[in-house]
């Protein structure tokens, strides 16, 4: 089913030619030259560099270890590291070292439960502001994990979405409503073709509709009579009562075969017909929804493996090579269009591969860039000539929280059924959460900065007698306080103090104060730590 | 200082503290004692030519009965238990249960004929609050965020919207910023957590700001210090990017901790109020909410909602047993609305505050045999009143049954439209959603009720 992707190679440094930053050689990384994960990177590199040059672009400079490995474990599982595995890979001289790290964090579980999450929000966003469909997020995050888990290709999981059952499954106990089904994306668009469609298009064509839906769109081609001969696809899916009906719907399969919706409001009924324009084959005995999944899946389709290649890409990159992520339109192209194409081109030949992507992404120079801003021409995202800092997830937040100061949750905590939960996880969501999609305009309230400086989650992590992480820490007995400010700076930051830092930190908390204040001084370090943006962001 | 469990609370500001903290950072002295400078601050904010308007909304939460409210209908049998008294409006009736206010009736416009069609508590609330029906992937923002915006001074040292006590649960998205970004959130005091399962009177606990003080065990000299560091940890790490969150979380902090250490925060010391005025708003969270809401909108925060949840969070949903709990809740309701206005009037502010009671939708007229009233949507009651607002008059009737809408049936749309011109704000400003699309504070269809308007 899915293609082997070599393993990179762990045999010496090979020095790589590729025509980017001036400089020839990354000796650095070792790996295999017909890795197609390695080629891809280089063509972004390519592509990306070329541009620059166009622009008199100065790119800045690689990330050091401690950036890249931050970032991409935020990225990857949705974490910061532990202060083991910050000094493990800090110290590892092994010149593939991220290459070798890169594939470890994919191939562990922690990517499939954070990816399970990032799809999930993605496809329900409506759970974070409606309640009942908050009820159906389990199952799904359940079903993506699985089909995660089975290494099921992106269009497989497409495919399933759109033409998945929507009877919910039931083995006829409590927990039927944590048994995996992509119902939810069905049942947080109430069922409605409309909803259905537009959703359908915006998250996987990367095309949005919902101007249409009520007039013809002022900028884009879609007039409103395309836009509900679209919304056909799913007339075969509205339920009456569907809000306030938990009973499963006797099946009707008839049903599956509808391919006709009235346009409310107006005399007319539209049969079903592809954005483009043309006509499905209604003769092929498959179902509505299946020549829908078809459709959109399928190789002629120039929307599917782009929109789907540029979420991921911005997903690590920040910003797309379309931006925004949802808006292919003639009036917003991409930015780098042969390198979309020919990422798109490749998803699909190799099987819409998502790690192969990925690590197409990670390896590159590109992605591999510091984030600091050290020439003014990286100040346009879209050139790529800088990593974008960008904020956390409520998840990202609270995971690195929790990870930073040595939090434990019980089992129930981490239970998706989120329904009304006053675990700090919860409180975390609901205070963190509500952000904009674009992560790169993350915004810090009032409210948050006073619940991290003041509130009980870092005020306990903080506290010298409640705290056993700190206090771990604090009372090493071999360690000296230069050794505990450096692993402060391990937990909170992954990475070391820089010489000046670790001077003026000594300094605070060693000079003028007695013994026992030292060790308050060094809980004012964790909570500084804690409460800077350095934590707080992912960069 | 406030007590808590006995410990004595360290404030980063009080009278005491405050001094401290200026001897410790050098700053400059006040010249006059704090509660006078105060008072001077409070006068010349209520008298200011340019005091823009505020807003205090007034939520129902559950959907309140019209017809044992605002809408009484004496000459059928779905009035029900209550009967109508005058108000100080000749032709003007409410609900019996509500005689402080009845004096009042000339301040108020009662809207009988709401007529808004969803009666769903999510849906409802959501598009009563919203101005939209939950709709696909976009995230509207609540009214409080909308006005908030408009209306807000970026200088001011307390959050330009407020929420005091709402109940949530139903309905989240109808509480939030939605597309404007978490800077328009509303503060939130004494929030659902707090709200369900406290009892009524428990107020005190449940009025503060989470998180403004600071943490048992943290003394002010500690805290300034770890301030002072945490900024030499942002230095370099700010300098070097220039990024959007990177700023925002620098904005938000200064924000944050001025809000700590400014004087407005005094707003939320409610003991520095005459515990006449106290018992007259009524010793519950409601009423105590009320006086936040006013001491808050003195210090110029624009947008305040303080909701009447009951006792089991949406207190107004009376399926069952409607008359005693309505009753209960109108005992509540009266004083506190009533004393808000009188306290707003007698301190020149009432002419630059409006006043909007409203829930997500009304009751059925027709009595269930549970002796409660279901949720109706057709026709139902909500009151405007104070600033902008030409009172003592009724806009729309409903049937004799309360059935239906017989003149001037109001949209949401028109609703909105009427609030913002009453704040003087203009509906056609456009805020960017979160799909790209621009969409206006109201939409242009909408008709606002022009009669009472001032």
């Amino acid at each position: 089913m899915r293609s082997h992707r070599s393993q990179l190679s762990k045999a010496g440094p090979w020095v790589v030619l590729l025509a980017v930053i001036g400089s020839a050689a990354t000796a650095d990384d070792s790996t295999a030259v017909h890795d197609p994960a390695f080629q891809l990177a280089g063509t972004i590199d390519e592509q990306i560099a070329a541009r620059w040059k166009l622009e008199t672009v100065t790119p800045a400079p690689r990330s050091d270890d401690a950036e890249f490995m931050r970032r991409t474990y935020l990225n990857i599982i949705g974490r910061i590291p532990s202060v083991s595995e910050a000094r493990d890979f800090l110290s590892d001289s092994a010149p593939d070292k991220r290459a070798r790290l890169l594939d470890e964090l994919l191939e562990s579980p922690a990517y499939i439960a954070h990816f399970a999450t990032v799809w999930r929000t993605l496809l329900v966003p409506e759970a974070r502001g409606n309640l009942q469909a908050r009820a159906f997020v389990p199952s799904f995050e359940n079903w993506l994990h699985e089909r995660l888990s089975d290494n099921a290709s992106f269009d497989q999981i497409t495919r399933e979405l759109l033409t998945g059952s929507l009877q919910p499954p039931s083995v006829g106990s409590e927990l039927d409503n944590l048994l995996p089904s992509p119902l939810a994306f069905y049942q947080a668009k109430e069922f409605k073709p409309e909803n259905l469609a537009s959703g359908a298009s915006r998250l996987l064509l990367g095309v949005r509709l919902e101007c249409a839906q009520c007039h013809d769109h002022p900028f884009a081609k879609w007039r409103r009579e395309e836009f509900w001969q679209f919304a056909a696809f799913f007339a075969g899916v509205r339920r009456t009562d569907a809000r306030r009906d938990n009973q499963p719907q006797p099946v009707d399969q008839n049903a599956e075969f509808l391919n006709e919706l009235a346009i409310p409001d107006a005399d007319q009924t539209v049969q079903a017909s592809f954005l483009d324009g043309s006509a499905p084959d209604w003769d092929t005995g498959r179902t509505t929804r299946e020549v829908f999944a078809d459709w959109l899946t399928g190789a002629d389709n120039p929307y599917f493996s782009r929109a789907a290649v540029n979420r991921i890409w911005a997903h690590f990159m920040v910003t797309g090579l379309v931006d925004p992520v949802d808006d292919f339109d003639e009036s917003n192209p991409p930015s780098h269009p042969e390198l979309l194409d020919e990422l798109a081109a490749q998803f699909a030949a190799q099987g819409y591969d998502v790690k192969l992507l990925i690590r197409a992404i990670v390896l590159s120079q590109t992605y591999q860039l510091s984030s600091r801003q050290t020439d003014e021409s990286q100040s346009d995202r879209r050139l790529f000539a800088r990593m974008t800092v960008k904020g956390l997830t409520p998840e990202q937040l609270f995971d690195s929280l929790a990870q930073a100061t040595g939090y434990y949750e019980g089992v129930t905590s981490r239970n998706q059924f989120f329904v009304r939960n006053d675990t700090p996880r919860a409180r975390f969501r609901e205070l963190f959460g509500g952000q904009s999609d674009d992560l790169a305009e993350a915004q810090r309230s009032i409210l948050q900065a006073l619940a991290l400086m003041n509130g009980e989650f870092v005020t306990t992590a903080t506290s010298l007698e409640n705290s056993e992480a700190l206090a771990a820490i604090i009372d090493a007995p071999f360690y000296n306080t230069s050794a505990r400010i450096e692993a402060l700076y391990l937990a909170a930051l992954s990475r070391v103090p820089t010489s000046n830092e670790l001077d003026r930190l000594v300094d605070y908390v060693d000079s003028g104060r007695a013994q026992a204040d030292n060790r308050q001084a060094l809980s004012d370090v964790l909570w500084a730590l804690l409460n800077s943006s350095e934590f707080l962001l992912n960069h | 200082m406030s007590r808590r469990n006995g410990r004595t609370k360290q404030r980063l500001t009080g009278p005491w503290s405050r001094r401290e903290w200026l001897r410790a950072v050098g700053g400059t002295t006040l010249g006059a004692s704090m509660s006078g400078w105060m008072h001077s601050l409070a006068d010349d904010t209520a008298e200011h030519p340019d005091r823009k308007r505020a807003c205090i909304l007034l939520w129902m939460t559950g959907g309140p009965s019209q017809l044992d409210t605002f809408d009484p209908k004496p000459g059928h049998e779905n009035g029900g238990e209550f009967k109508p008294i005058d108000t100080s409006v000749p032709g003007m009736q409410i609900s019996e249960h509500l005689p402080q206010l009845a004096a009042h009736g000339g301040e108020m416009a009662l809207l009988r004929s709401m007529s808004t069609g969803e009666s769903d508590h999510t849906r409802a609330t959501h598009f009563v609050r919203t101005g939209h029906v939950p709709q696909g992937p976009i995230r509207y923002p609540t009214m409080g965020s909308l006005v908030s915006k408009e209306l807000a001074d970026p200088s001011a040292e307390l959050p330009n919207f407020v929420s005091i006590s709402p109940y949530r649960f139903l309905s989240p998205a109808a509480y939030g910023p939605g597309f404007l970004g978490p800077q328009y959130a509303p503060m939130v005091v004494g929030d659902e957590r707090a709200a369900a399962g406290a009892a009524m009177d428990d107020y005190e606990a449940s009025l503060r700001v989470e998180n403004l003080e600071l943490p048992d065990g943290v003394e002010l000299k500690q805290a300034e210090a770890r301030l002072g560091l945490l900024q030499e940890l942002e230095a370099r790490f700010r300098s070097e990017r220039p990024d959007v969150p990177v700023r925002s979380h620098r904005t938000a902090y200064e924000s944050a901790v001025r809000m700590m250490r400014s004087e407005a925060v005094s707003a939320f010391r409610l003991e520095e109020e005459p515990d006449e005025l106290r018992d007259a708003y009524g010793r519950n969270r409601f009423g105590q909410g009320c006086l936040l809401a006013r001491r808050l909108v003195e210090r110029g925060v624009p947008f305040v909602e303080v909701s009447l949840n009951g006792q089991g969070g949406a207190g107004w949903d009376t399926h069952q047993d409607n008359f005693e709990r309505v009753r209960q809740l109108s005992e509540t309701l009266d004083p506190g609305w009533a004393t808000l206005m009188q306290d707003l009037k007698s301190r020149g502010m009432l002419d630059s505050t409006l006043i909007i009671w409203a829930g997500e939708f009304g009751r059925t007229p027709k009595i269930n045999n549970m002796t409660g009233r279901d949720h109706f949507a057709e026709g139902w009651s909500t009151v405007l009143a104070g600033g902008g607002i030409r009172g003592g008059q009724v806009v729309g009737k409903t049937s004799d049954d309360g059935m239906k809408v017989l003149e001037r049936p109001v949209k949401v749309a028109d609703f909105l439209a009427t609030i913002c011109q009453a704040l003087g704000i203009d509906t056609d400003v456009q805020n960017m959603s979160n799909v790209g699309r621009p969409i206006r504070i109201v939409e242009p269809e909408a008709e606002p009720i022009t009669e009472v308007l001032a």
